[in-house]
């Protein structure tokens, strides 16, 4: 029998309702991103395994192949396996997103806590300094900055990409600093004798470390991005090195033989990784916003 | 508090001219410490067979054998002059090579930046119309996908796609050879092009102005409007859009370099004869005084945007005071 009909029948009423029950977490929780992202991250770090060629063996005999099941996504125009190069180029891709954010993050950490620690003047120094920063694309940038200093490798590539992506997270941190540098516990640390670098990682960090999260893996995914531009553009990693974006630069020669292959697969491979670190940085940046807005 | 539009004004100047030399400044030093040999690209292959003297002597003839400050003093008396030497690559006035190339690059981004500026607007629109129903779910659903793809890919995919495999619309270059005056040919060529530079950024706005709408309809001003009997049409047009339209006009001059930014990538992708691909041969091969000019065209272009944006937002909101945070970190960090 439904409530309704007990009512009439029985004059039962029903049971006030129990509260209201808290929000699921978990529904809005990107578990397809996160699911893909593990994915790709775990094939690319067993890449080995899931070879089925040496990534850069040039085999001269056959370049340029469609797809088939020899070559699972094909060859490009230099004869090598596109599908070996994928799993093998994503660890280089991958790597230099997170050295690129690590780079830059540990920069916006330190100064984002000096300007927030620091005397007006050279706080309102610092943001002004920022700001400038944050007005020049960055793409441009690490472009012109590259171009200068030739050769790229993996190394200097995620310095460059590191030295230009930290001002944003910095004003955050800068923000977050100036709310909570005049607490008790800071004050305290700081009357016991804390150091700088001890006040920022036991005070400080665990307090914005929520509020950048989302910043961080969006600079995951910007690095990933600039990284492949500047591969594709001839600026960035050589042929030899191979990335995702190494071997977008083959693009040029593929569209002139319409081998869609050598263009759609590792850029459906970026274009997916990019998705993933997207959704789940939105997802960390609703959640730090909820966290902001309940308090 | 009344401020002298002298001073006010005048402070705005001065920090234009600050800005723009300490940029030439560093430009200048950044790109002759760094390492590479600007005489690659004077003289191209045949510096590997120079002799030391031969190398000397055309660096003494080029001015780069002197301490970098005396090259940077000589560089910027004649630039006062007018006079910013010659491309090394080109082996032509600076800005003779730029005049030739700078309209094409003005053209896509002007239309580039119209195109954007009214589309985010409208979807932005159309989005807080419809806020979460289909159109906007979609819509966002659709944007944010859209700004995962990274420029060239799209650029690439659209070339595979619309030149190579239907052979709709050419695939590189500003006009077919022997039809530099026609237009329909340009535009031809402009299509593609011009639809990665919009794509690139439009979504970013519209979703900013679709936020910015949305805050502005949690209002109170909204009920009462309500209240008193107007039309939704009427207090979103009327009271919300009106609201938030000077912040997005400061936020659209902030977003002018970045919008040229888009259009260097796209011009490199597909060999448009613009600044863009020039910029990119000019770093590239060391050509100093090309490098040095372009880089101070783009900087004295976002300086100087920002102060506009700085200004339409001190002037004509009066809400928003000169001190607080500037709305440029709104744009480049979300």
């Amino acid at each position: 029998m439904t409530e309704k009909e007990l009512f009439t029948q029985v004059g039962i009423r029903p049971e006030p309702s129990a509260p209201a029950k808290k929000p699921n977490r978990l529904a809005d929780f990107p578990w397809i991103s996160v699911i893909l992202l593990g994915i790709i991250v775990l094939c690319c770090l067993f890449a080995e395994v899931l070879m089925t060629k040496d990534p850069g063996y040039l085999d001269l005999k056959n370049y340029n192949v469609a797809p088939n099941s020899e070559f699972l996504f094909g060859t490009d125009t230099l004869g090598r396996d596109i599908f070996s190069g994928i799993w093998y180029g994503g660890r280089i891709s991958i790597t230099i997103g997170f050295l690129a954010t690590l780079i830059s993050t540990a920069i916006a950490v330190v100064y984002g806590s000096v300007s927030g620690i620091a005397p007006a003047w050279l706080d309102t120094l610092m943001m002004r300094f920022t700001e400038i920063f944050l007005s020049v694309p960055g793409l441009l940038l690490v472009l012109f900055l590259q171009a200068i200093l030739g050769e790229a490798n993996v190394i200097t590539l995620s310095i460059v990409i590191g030295v230009t992506s930290w001002a944003s997270i910095a004003k955050v941190i800068r923000t977050e600093v100036r709310q909570i540098r005049n607490s008790e516990y800071v004050v305290a640390s700081k009357c016991m004798g804390g150091r700088f670098f001890h006040i920022l990682g036991r005070h400080l960090a665990p307090n914005f470390i929520a509020s950048i999260m989302f910043m961080v893996v969006m600079n995951v995914r910007g690095a990933i991005g600039s990284e492949s531009t500047l591969s594709f553009m001839g600026m960035g990693l050589p042929l030899e090195i191979i990335s995702w974006g190494s071997m977008l630069s083959l693009a040029e020669k593929a569209l002139m033989t319409e081998s869609w292959w050598i263009i759609l697969i590792p850029g459906t491979f970026l274009v997916t990784l990019l998705m993933c670190l997207t959704n789940i940085g939105n997802y960390l940046r609703k959640k730090a916003n909820r966290k902001e807005s309940n308090l | 508090m009344k401020r002298n539009p002298f001073v006010y004004y005048g402070k705005k100047a001065l920090i234009f001219l600050v800005s723009v030399f300490v940029l030439s400044v560093a430009v200048f030093y950044i790109s002759r410490l760094a390492p590479g040999d600007p005489l690659m690209s004077y003289y191209g292959e045949r510096v590997e067979k120079m002799s030391v003297e031969e190398k000397e002597a055309a660096r003494e003839k080029l001015g780069l054998d002197d301490p970098i400050h005396i090259q940077y003093v000589r560089w910027l008396e004649n630039a006062a002059k007018g006079d910013f030497g010659i491309s090394y690559k080109y082996k032509q006035d600076v800005t003779e090579v730029i005049g030739s190339r700078i309209g094409n690059t003005l053209i896509l981004s002007g239309i580039g930046f119209l195109l954007t500026f009214l589309g985010a607007l409208g979807l932005g629109i159309l989005c807080a119309w419809y806020e979460d129903k289909w159109p906007d779910r979609i819509l966002c659903k659709g944007g944010t996908f859209l700004s995962c793809i990274p420029e060239f890919w799209l650029s690439l995919v659209l070339i595979l796609v619309f030149a190579v495999m239907l052979h709709w619309l050419p695939s590189s270059g500003a006009y077919d050879v022997g039809h530099k005056n026609d237009i329909l040919n340009r535009i031809e060529h402009l299509i593609l092009p011009m639809v990665i530079v919009v794509l690139q950024h439009l979504w970013y706005y519209a979703y900013m102005i679709r936020n910015k709408l949305l805050e502005e309809t949690r209002a109170d001003y909204v009920l009462l409007g309500k209240s008193k009997g107007l039309s939704k049409k009427q207090i979103l047009f009327g009271h919300c859009l009106r609201n938030i339209l000077p912040s997005y006009i400061s936020i659209m001059a902030i977003s002018v370099p970045h919008v040229l930014g888009g259009t260097y990538i796209v011009e490199t992708v597909f060999s448009y004869p613009g600044i863009g691909t020039l910029s990119y041969e000019s770093a590239r091969y060391h050509d100093y005084n090309m490098l040095m000019v372009l880089c101070m065209m783009t900087g004295i272009l976002v300086i100087f945007c920002n102060l506009i944006g700085q200004i339409i937002n001190e002037r004509i909101d009066p809400r928003i005071r000169a001190n607080e945070t500037n709305e440029a970190s709104e744009v480049t960090s979300g």
